[in-house]
């Protein structure tokens, strides 16, 4: 089979180029063990207070090391569940240090629900029935908007919180 | 069976020239493509 010289040079750059994103993908999911936010990690969407981690006095911002924090929170209609301040006022406002690295955990309690850091790569479907969790290290001092990205119904633009990084 | 090889080195000539439009835009559209990948894992990695 005769190929011109210019079909061979474009041949060889999209077989390249298939090559390169397969590479990509395995080093992703092998050695980086990137997965979809929700992996299995099943909960009963009727009473995830039966899982440690959603308990209501374990919801909100738990400091596990110096610079490693875990964000538990139970979403539902319309409304962040971030656990109570001493005070026993809800949450609303989180603020970690620059640099700090946050495991994010979030369950709903009725509908598909949304979680986006908005400006930061936190960004999920929350799917009753399952655990959507994702870890990621606040580089960018800031404050930034929590929202609900997944049209969860009538309230669904009330549903937000907010996040702030501090320095 | 002469006119025929003329007609054939002519087709060859022909070939090649007509592919370097083609070169040229696949090579743009190559550009743009990787350019969009390179641009998202910046934005991936600075966030």
């Amino acid at each position: 089979m005769h190929l011109h010289k210019y079909e061979k040079i474009w041949l060889l750059f999209g077989i390249g180029s298939l090559v390169v994103f397969l590479l990509v993908l395995g080093y992703g999911a092998f050695w980086q063990g990137t997965h979809p936010q929700s992996h299995g990690i099943t909960i009963d969407p009727n009473n995830i207070e039966s899982n440690e981690a959603f308990k209501p006095e374990n919801l909100g911002l738990t400091q596990v090391e110096e610079d490693k924090y875990i964000l538990n929170i139970a979403a539902s209609a319309f409304y962040y569940d971030l656990g109570k301040d001493e005070d026993g006022n809800a949450v609303r406002h989180i603020r970690v240090p620059k640099g700090s690295t946050v495991l994010f955990q979030v369950a709903s309690k009725d509908v598909v629900h949304g979680f986006n850091v908005a400006g930061t790569n936190v960004n999920m479907m929350v799917e009753p029935g399952y655990i959507s969790s994702l870890e990621t290290v606040m580089k960018n001092p800031g404050t930034y908007t929590i929202v609900c990205n997944e049209y969860c119904g009538i309230g669904h633009h009330m549903m937000y919180a907010t996040l702030e990084v501090y320095e | 069976m002469q006119s025929k090889e003329v007609s054939a080195s002519k087709d060859k000539e022909k070939n090649r020239q007509d592919l370097k439009g083609t070169l040229v835009s696949v090579s743009i559209l190559g550009a743009i493509l990787i350019i969009s990948w390179v641009g998202a894992y910046i934005l991936f990695i600075s966030r």
